[in-house]
């Protein structure tokens, strides 16, 4: 315990001593005073005491508490804290495990009476120290505006901090691999912002070909309706050709005159069967080129860790506990996406669906602290069989 | 060659507590090495077989050329370098029994403060780590601060601190925890005369401590004047080992200058004299292969009456320096041997495998 206290003492000097962490803090406060000087009325949105009309954000639509929350899940959590001090702060701490395992200080380190695995584990916590404070202390403020500028004492809000923490964590553990690995600083920064740009192509890329894999499924599932909507016609032709043939057959002169037409619309009519059932192959392939292609991305998603997906839980959390007013469902409207006509209401609908069953929380934070405790597990077998 | 020893290879916590070694003085080993080993990856023979032994009470210098092994052998001793085979005890316990560095000072070589501690904080950061609780801390930092001179300097960030200075808070970490064991790493590098004797002054009050301090250093006039015992590391091997006087009494003599040219005469009662070129022109300097004052007499009496003037009379023994380079030197080709670690090729010529 007296190790591991020094330890974390010893971190927030190291915190203490750069500026880095000091300007974020500083930055963090204006945004924060920012947060505190906007919020909404009747009319729209108000600066201070200026008020700009504008009627989307007005309290007929959006009530003043769910305003603040809505700002501080977007905009304070999303963008401030999930990339600008999230950057800053992996250029503020990506010199930490390469000064680390530097000689002359690693060498004082491991003579000491604690063991590897935990020296390596208790240095990578001290590193989280800087997402930590600052998460904390831009959230406790953000509460207090929410409270006082919104009427809404949210306690919701701070699940922000663990959230925001482990987030970083994914990108921290990357960092102190490649530190403790190469012992360069130049290396922790360019590798871990290569490996959040992958990581963000990847829960893109899994997210738009989802998009296109239920827009052919919706696509598919439609041109299978026309399908069988026209195998009904095509049969129902031919039953009245039949008895129309019979009826020719059996002397009647009008249904002998008809006969030339109905064989002609069931000409017609195979036809366009067949045209849809091509059309409807073509469908089957691209989806299933669609599947393909979301399935690998899927997989690739589960491999890595889910930055983005994780931050926008805290929305999630705070619609299903803190109240927060759900985003309004889309008109159900037709509009073209990936070359296809399809409902966005439906689309959507379905796409949520979709979310809910192969992207929910325990699959997010699950797969992605798995990838995490890989990571680490990798990296403390290294130290721990390293000679320094 | 490469197989582990059960203590180096089982976890600190479950390795069986070992009695205490003694020494034939019956003071307990501090240090006592057995086949210590390491190779790289199986090719480059860093340490090959090291037997070595420091009591407790004692300042052990540890001495030979770069890349003989010493660092390694230090680091591995302090669990930073994992051995290829290493059997022994360090303070009594299995090397690489984790609770026994809580009684083991280090200042490694080259050390590095981070630059956002004070001196005070360094040391006190240093005890922490070594289980030592807050108030034992910063009462010795105090104390330890005012025995190596850094009093006024102990609260001023090490940025500002001189490569002498450093080195004196490191000194000083290294005894927060009171240790039995002192390991120091090139101590005085960089430290001004004033500074090494003062460092020098502080070894002695570690060692009369009842602590052993393990020395590892180049600068062998130091070694010479503060250590007890010495060894000698040559490419991973241990070449000799014991007091500055054991190593070095096969070489003392005596030297007689005289006025004028040797005597005829190079043997006076099974003594012989070998001679040599004066300090001074006109003198000749006489050799007597002895450590013995008695047996020099009956030449001294020779002389008088063969009416040669004696301009000085002086006992002669090897320098640490002149052991050192007599072991350091291949004693066939008369040239050093390659610095570093034996290679395989090498290895096998010697018969090291």
């Amino acid at each position: 315990m007296r190790q591991t206290v020094a330890l974390f003492v010893d971190a927030y000097r190291e915190l203490n001593h750069r500026r880095l962490f000091w300007i974020t803090i500083v930055l963090s406060g204006l945004v924060v005073a920012g947060f505190a000087a906007i919020g909404n009325d009747e009319e729209g949105l108000t600066v201070l005491h200026w008020s700009i009309p504008f009627p989307f954000v007005s309290t007929n639509f959006i009530p003043e508490a769910d305003f603040y929350k809505f700002t501080f899940a977007q905009l304070g959590v999303g963008y401030w804290l999930a990339w600008i001090a999230t950057i800053i702060g992996l250029v503020s701490t990506a010199s930490i495990f390469p000064d680390f395992v530097d000689r002359g200080s690693i060498d004082l380190m491991l003579s000491k009476p604690i063991g590897r695995a935990r020296l390596f584990f208790t240095k990578f916590l001290t590193g989280l120290m800087f997402a930590g404070l600052q998460v904390t202390v831009f959230t406790l403020a953000s509460f207090l505006v929410i409270g006082l500028r919104g009427g809404d004492w949210e306690p919701w809000i701070f699940i922000a901090v663990p959230l925001v923490l482990v987030f970083y964590s994914y990108l921290f553990a990357v960092q102190a691999a490649i530190g403790l690995v190469t012992g360069s600083v130049i290396a922790s920064v360019i590798g871990v912002f290569l490996f959040w740009f992958v990581v963000s192509l990847v829960q893109t890329g899994d997210g738009i070909t989802l998009a296109w894999r239920i827009t052919n499924e919706i696509s598919s599932e439609r041109k299978i309706v026309r399908v069988e909507k026209q195998e009904g016609r095509v049969m129902d032709t031919s039953a009245r050709l039949v008895d129309l043939r019979l009826a020719a057959d059996g002397g009647d002169a009008e249904a002998a005159d008809q006969l030339p037409e109905l064989e002609l619309e069931l000409v017609n009519k195979r036809e366009r069967l067949d045209t849809i059932t091509f059309e409807l192959a073509e469908e089957i392939e691209t989806l299933d080129l669609s599947q393909s292609i979301n399935g690998w991305f899927h997989i690739a998603n589960t491999c890595l860790p889910k930055t983005s997906e994780t931050i926008d839980l805290l929305a999630r959390l705070l619609e299903d506990y803190a109240g927060l007013m759900r985003p309004a469902a889309p008109a159900d409207d037709t509009v073209r996406q990936f070359g296809e006509m399809v409902g966005r209401g439906e689309f959507q609908e379905r796409f949520d669906a979709e979310l809910d069953a192969s992207h929910g929380p325990f699959w997010i934070l699950g797969t992605s602290l798995g990838f995490e405790a890989l990571v680490l597990g990798f990296a403390v077998w290294r130290f721990r069989r390293r000679d320094f | 060659m490469h197989e582990k020893t059960s203590s180096t290879s089982s976890s600190p916590s479950s390795s069986p507590p070992t009695a205490p070694t003694e020494s034939e003085g019956g003071r307990e080993y501090a240090v006592d090495l057995h086949d210590v080993r390491k190779s790289y990856k199986g090719k480059v023979h860093a340490l090959r077989g090291i037997e070595m032994k420091a009591q407790r009470g004692e300042i052990f210098g540890l001495l030979g050329p770069n890349g003989a092994g010493k660092s390694t052998l230090v680091k591995i001793m302090l669990t930073v370098v994992r051995p290829t085979r290493a059997r022994g005890t360090i303070l009594g316990r299995p090397i690489g029994h984790q609770a026994t560095l809580r009684r083991v000072g280090y200042l490694p070589e080259k050390h590095r403060f981070p630059i956002y501690q004070t001196g005070r904080q360094a040391i006190e950061f240093v005890g922490a780590m070594s289980q030592v609780d807050a108030k034992t801390c910063r009462n010795k930092a105090d104390e330890l601060l005012d025995l190596v001179g850094m009093s006024d300097w102990g609260d001023k960030k090490v940025s500002t601190y001189s490569k002498g200075m450093l080195q004196r808070v490191g000194i000083a970490a290294a005894m927060v925890n009171d240790p039995d064991l002192v390991v120091l790493d090139e101590p005085t590098d960089g430290v001004d005369p004033v500074g090494r004797k003062d460092i020098r002054d502080v070894l002695v009050k570690i060692r009369d401590r009842g602590a052993c301090v393990f020395l590892n250093s180049h600068l062998l006039s130091e070694l010479e004047m503060v250590c007890d015992r010495v060894a000698i590391l040559v490419q991973g091997e241990v070449a000799a080992q014991g007091t500055i006087e054991e190593l070095t009494s096969a070489s003392r003599r005596y030297e007689i200058t005289i006025a004028g040219s040797p005597p005829d005469w190079t043997d006076h009662n099974g003594l012989s004299l070998t001679s040599l070129p004066g300090p001074l022109d006109g003198t000749s300097t006489l050799a007597l292969p002895t450590a013995e004052a008695n047996e020099i007499q009956d030449i001294l009496d020779q002389l008088r009456r063969e009416n040669r003037t004696i301009v000085s009379l002086r006992p002669v023994r090897e320098t640490l320096e002149d052991l050192f380079m007599r072991y350091v030197h291949d004693p066939e080709t008369g040239r050093a041997k390659a610095p570093g670690a034996i290679r395989n090729i090498q290895a096998s010529k010697g018969g090291d495998a």
